[in-house]
């Protein structure tokens, strides 16, 4: 008996859970296909039309397509730099010995711990000043680029874990150290490449206070999360809730195909993160 | 020896670019904010020295100290509503559980979705004024409530920070069940030990280690946290829900939330360096709590 009822109340908190959790993402997707009428006056769950000229509208006339555009590029690109940066970086601690390998390490681990806040972004934004760079894509993407931190260390921890033999052997053919980290390393890193490429998308494409500060005077290099807010704090005066949903869902779509398409690679970016 | 240092060379060619983005975007800000902190810098015309000015204005600073308890609140309403929550649904998931794999997937997914998205979102849901969640109760025959005045927007904004959390945390809970060997609790249920029983004696004090950096990741991130509280509430009403680090971005960046604030980079600097010496120094003292309580109970 105990059994049974403890078992319907498991599955009660388990099922709720799941609802709750679920809610505001169902409540955006309906809630996109609605009139702003109907949204604002309140009515059934589902939307008695479904409007499909809201994402129309939003793609168009709302500037969206240069949003997602620009989100495409920053996400592409700082997941290609952080990658690259990091495998290379890991590649060099995990197995060459060199002065200031510690030390190295040392501080990397160390700036996972120390957070200055949106501060960073004021030196950072100086120096791309001088370097012309701040008024560019260019610029943006590298902002972006996780030089160190949680990326690095699963690339270190995964290339460790890769018998030393294989490029020993390889050494001793007279293979150079970019022919054994781009033939032999990198194609054996293939399974951690894909998840830290999918969290450095990630990342990217959900950034919000980093291309805000950089694209205050250049609208058109606003990527979706900024052009979203923006509607947020109005746009052409009267509140346009169906807009902005139509504009989140625009935002969600992406990564929740990628989220069904890679689920296991998802799951264990987040689990190497504390394991690495 | 020309060959060792040849490799030495080749090994620097491979980390240079990390280490120039880490020294330039990591490393040079903090020292930029060591300086600065000690100036009379607007951000425009030329910085001032000015000694211990900025520090001292920290301690006469009433605004940024109701920041920071705003943000022990949050971050504390945060994960009291969060890691129960996130543990129970690891420890049933790690069971066998028909639609396992399903559940899972569900309860992780508001973490792939951007903060500031969802903060738009939630700002439809939780609306006042014909807010979706507000219509659902009414439909349901309950009374509107203003989720969003003085006295409630706090609570929302931590609703809204479980929402986002409670699947991430999950997860990390989930690793460090996995790394609990299965024969222990068989043994256990063999000795008769009932769910709760294995649970206090056998999960908690297996998870030990796993569940100390959890808790400091959560203390971090729960207290670093404001982007989701900027778009929904700016730190508003009257400041019901400015936390520490939104505080600092509008010091720094006055610009885009509208706000009457003046921009401040010197004294940004200083209120830079405090947060991260609190977020350090909480840290700090919950890993030397629970070694000392690790040390008393083994």
């Amino acid at each position: 008996m105990t059994r049974i009822s403890g078992r319907i109340l498991t599955w009660t908190f388990l099922l709720i859970t799941a609802a709750l959790l679920l809610l505001p993402i169902a409540l955006a997707m309906l809630g996109s296909f609605k009139t702003n009428q109907e949204l604002n006056a309140g009515s059934a769950l589902l939307p008695k039309v479904w409007q499909l000229e809201n994402y129309l509208y939003t793609w168009k006339e709302a500037k969206f397509s240069v949003y997602v555009w620009n989100s495409v590029i920053y996400s592409v690109g700082a997941t290609i730099t952080t990658v690259t940066v990091c495998s290379l970086a890991a590649y060099a601690v995990a197995r060459r010995s060199f002065p200031g390998r510690k030390l190295l390490l040392g501080v990397y681990s160390a700036m996972m711990f120390i957070h200055m806040g949106v501060l960073t972004l004021k030196p950072a934004y100086q120096i791309m000043v001088t370097l012309g760079l701040h008024k560019s894509v260019l610029g943006l993407i590298i902002m972006m680029t996780g030089a160190g931190g949680t990326t690095f260390f699963i690339l270190y921890a995964f290339i460790r874990s890769i018998s030393k033999e294989l490029d020993e052997a390889a050494m001793i053919d007279g293979a150079s150290s970019f022919y054994i980290f781009s033939r032999i390393i990198l194609p054996l890193c293939a399974p951690a490449l894909g998840v830290v490429g999918l969290f450095a998308f990630r990342g990217a494409w959900n950034n919000y206070i980093l291309p805000l500060v950089f694209t205050m005077s250049q609208p058109e290099l606003q990527p979706i999360t900024v052009g979203l807010a923006n509607i947020r704090y109005g746009f052409g005066g009267a509140v346009q809730s169906h807009l902005m949903l139509t504009g989140a869902c625009i935002s969600m779509l992406p990564m929740l195909l990628m989220y069904i398409l890679a689920n296991k690679s998802f799951v264990q970016m987040n689990v190497g993160a504390i394991k690495g | 020896m020309i060959q060792k240092w040849k490799n030495h060379a080749e090994a620097y060619l491979f980390v240079t670019p990390s280490v120039i983005l880490t020294v330039t975007l990591g490393i040079y800000p903090i020292l930029w904010a060591l300086r600065y902190m000690f100036y009379d810098y607007k951000g425009y015309g030329e910085a001032k020295f000015a000694g211990l000015y900025n520090i001292k204005r920290l301690f006469r600073d009433d605004y940024l100290w109701d920041a920071i308890w705003n943000t022990f609140v949050f971050a504390s309403g945060k994960m009291i509503l969060t890691l129960p929550v996130a543990l129970l649904l690891a420890v049933l998931l790690n069971g066998k559980l028909r639609g396992r794999n399903l559940l899972r997937g569900i309860y992780f997914m508001p973490t792939i979705f951007s903060t500031a998205v969802m903060a738009v979102v939630f700002y439809l849901i939780f609306n006042s004024y014909n807010g979706l969640l507000n219509q659902i109760l009414n439909m349901i025959g309950l009374p509107a409530v203003e989720w969003l005045n003085m006295q409630n927007a706090m609570l929302t904004c931590i609703i809204i920070a479980a929402w986002g959390g409670i699947g991430n945390y999950m997860l990390l809970f989930l690793a460090g069940l996995q790394g609990i060997p299965k024969d222990v609790y068989e043994s256990a249920e063999l000795d008769g030990a009932t769910g709760a029983r294995r649970f206090w004696s056998i999960t908690i004090p297996m998870l030990g280690p796993v569940l100390n950096i959890i808790m400091m990741l959560a203390i971090m991130s729960a207290l670093e946290s404001y982007e989701a509280i900027m778009v929904l509430t700016g730190g508003g009403p009257s400041g019901a829900t400015e936390v520490m680090h939104l505080y600092l971005y509008k010091l720094l960046f006055p610009v885009s939330t509208g706000e009457t604030m003046a921009q401040d980079i010197g004294y940004g600097s200083a209120v830079a360096m405090l947060l991260a010496l609190i977020v350090g120094v909480i840290t700090g003292l919950y890993l030397y709590l629970s070694r000392k309580l690790n040390d008393i109970y083994s």
